[in-house]
């Protein structure tokens, strides 16, 4: 092409992907092995490679105290979707699921729009919110555990105010689950608060009273322009509540042991963890924690995608 | 906007919800200081008289219990948010500057990383490490914290970058600074917020791990102080002086921690999420 050089020269930055002359292949390498192959290396070794392992182990009947080992095909996936066990941790994690990502959403929403002030209370209580995200889940769980216990704190009080038979919290089969749901969202509950905080802080001003000046009520105005404003806050919200709730492990090993009765608190990642590590079934584990991140992520990405859309449609 | 009608209406309802997320709070509080028949008797009362023996008898404990645990967690704790921070910070620059196809594949991948639930790769882990020689050592539970903590790091501090104009990085280079000055000497500087958000967020969720000690460092050796708490509810059923004596005392480094750098963490949590 003939293009005068003196006057395209000179401003440098018209397209700023392809300006940059690409270094020679050798010094690529030795910066890639510098700054990117440490990191990835160590990435490699302690999470990609024990993935391919899982898998590798999940087609076999592996079990490091009953050799040997055999290569089952897929026997092991095959079994899973016929063991009751594994079937009643499914149905576990997702009611656990389904009330974690709801509660700590619904309820940090609320408290959200309750503390969106100025002033030295509404400081003092966002500390007090967040509190909790920065407890240990062993230290959360012993302490709700004295709470809970038939004899704790909450039955003591629901005695003295006349409840001849309090309820078994953490002891009845059929409450002990929604007990660990409750205790969750409340430690989760702190997280969505700050990131709804942060939302409604992002959302101007002028609008609402622009709105307010048309006569909107304030449920119109938080359904018409707070609410669709906070669709990035809703994301993160559900998202990182989903991928907690789903891998809960710490809670349950420290409360119930996934009793009371058989399974009633089990979920994936405590069965997944209790088949491999103390019943030494690491071939079928290895299956049931393959499914498990087939689950964790299909889920993650349907829910990110939809929550997505909504953001653009705004 | 203002609140109209009923102004007292909001800090009272706001402050008998919070009561709620201090009642659990208040509980460590008041039974470290009690003696440990009166815990499950009256969980709720004011230490009367007060005692320390609690802290005093956990800290004499003659099998070093609480000093030995601290010491993991401590030395646990620290050598990993080190590692994380450099490895992450380097790694992180790498690929947000690169152009080459693999490294939008090694994003992804690490990215994808953030969700894997450490149950998924614990039993691999195990062997991986028995290989290495480095299982029940702390040298694998640092070296394992670091692969499975480093998508985070590598999260926030390409995100950073994306704001830090390469022109800077271009002008150094004309300078004659090699890859590794420019990146020591112009860009890490640079990367200090996100830096303290890696290691505050790192650093707390690090301390508090459950499963990963618990599995890596195994039974007979040794625990850090969040698998001692564990321990000692098993091992002392009835001892809840022990117990609560240990709760305090791992949760209160934290504690004072996240007080004095609240702001940072609330900026670290909503710098990721409000970019949406």
């Amino acid at each position: 092409m003939a293009v005068d050089v003196r006057t395209t020269s000179v401003p440098a930055s018209a397209t700023p992907g392809s300006r940059r002359p690409r270094l020679p292949r050798a010094e690529r390498l030795r910066q890639f092995a510098l700054f990117g192959a440490p990191g990835l290396l160590v990435y490699t070794c302690f999470v990609l490679a024990p993935i391919a392992i899982s898998f590798g182990y999940s087609l076999t009947n592996h079990n490091p105290f009953n050799p040997p080992t055999r290569f089952v095909g897929l026997d092991n996936y095959r079994l899973l979707f016929t063991d009751s066990e594994f079937l009643t941790s499914l149905r576990v994690t997702t009611i656990l699921t389904v009330i974690v990502v709801i509660v700590p959403n619904v309820a940090g929403l609320g408290i959200a729009v309750l503390l969106d002030r100025k002033g030295w209370l509404y400081n003092a209580l966002r500390t007090v919110f967040f509190t909790p995200m920065v407890l240990s889940s062993v230290v959360v769980s012993v302490v709700w555990t004295r709470m809970l216990d038939d004899e704790g704190l909450v039955n003591q009080t629901l005695r003295a105010l006349g409840v001849e038979q309090p309820p078994g919290w953490l002891s009845d089969p059929r409450l002990a689950l929604y007990s660990i749901a409750i205790i969750l969202s409340w430690q989760m509950l702190g997280f969505c608060v700050v990131v709804y905080l942060a939302g409604l802080q992002g959302v101007p001003n002028e609008l609402a009273e622009a709105a307010s000046i048309d006569g909107a009520g304030p449920v119109r105005r938080f359904r018409s322009i707070t609410w669709p404003l906070l669709a990035p806050s809703l994301t993160i919200n559900t998202v990182v509540l989903l991928i907690t709730a789903f891998k809960v492990f710490d809670h349950i090993q420290v409360i119930t042991h996934g009793g009371p009765g058989t399974g009633t608190t089990a979920t994936i990642a405590y069965d997944v963890l209790q088949t491999g590590l103390v019943a030494n079934r690491q071939g079928y584990a290895s299956a049931m924690a393959i499914v498990m991140l087939v689950i964790i992520a299909a889920a993650a990405g349907v829910t990110l995608k939809v929550l997505n859309r909504r953001e653009v449609n705004l | 906007m203002k609140d109209s009608r009923l102004p007292w209406l909001r800090p009272v309802v706001a402050l008998v919800i919070s009561a709620f997320f201090l009642v659990p709070l208040y509980m460590i509080l008041v039974n470290v200081f009690k003696q440990g028949e009166k815990i499950t008797q009256s969980p709720a009362s004011l230490p009367d008289p007060p005692t320390l023996d609690n802290i005093t008898g956990l800290l004499s404990r003659t099998d070093n219990l609480f000093w030995a645990s601290l010491t993991n967690s401590i030395v646990v704790t620290t050598l990993s948010i080190i590692l994380l921070t450099v490895l992450s910070a380097m790694l992180g620059h790498f690929l947000a500057r690169s152009r080459s196809r693999w490294a939008r594949v090694a994003m992804l991948l690490l990215l994808s990383g953030l969700m894997i639930p450490p149950q998924v790769i614990l039993m691999p882990i195990t062997q991986v490490l028995r290989a290495l020689g480095l299982m029940t050592t702390l040298q694998g539970l640092v070296l394992f914290n670091v692969g499975y903590y480093i998508p985070f790091g590598v999260f926030v501090f390409t995100g950073f970058l994306r704001g830090i104009p390469i022109e800077l990085e271009e002008a150094a280079a004309i300078d004659g600074a090699s890859r590794s000055r420019i990146f020591w000497r112009v860009v890490f500087p640079l990367l200090r917020p996100a830096t303290a958000s890696v290691l505050i967020f790192l650093g707390v969720w690090i301390w508090n791990d459950f499963i990963n000690p618990l599995v890596i460092l195994g039974p007979s050796q040794g625990t850090t102080i969040t698998t001692g708490i564990y321990r000692s509810i098993g091992q002392y059923q009835a001892d809840f002086g022990t117990v609560f004596a240990l709760m305090f005392l791992a949760t209160l480094p934290v504690l004072i921690f996240y007080l004095f750098l609240q702001k940072h963490f609330v900026k670290g949590l909503t710098g990721g999420a409000t970019k949406g």
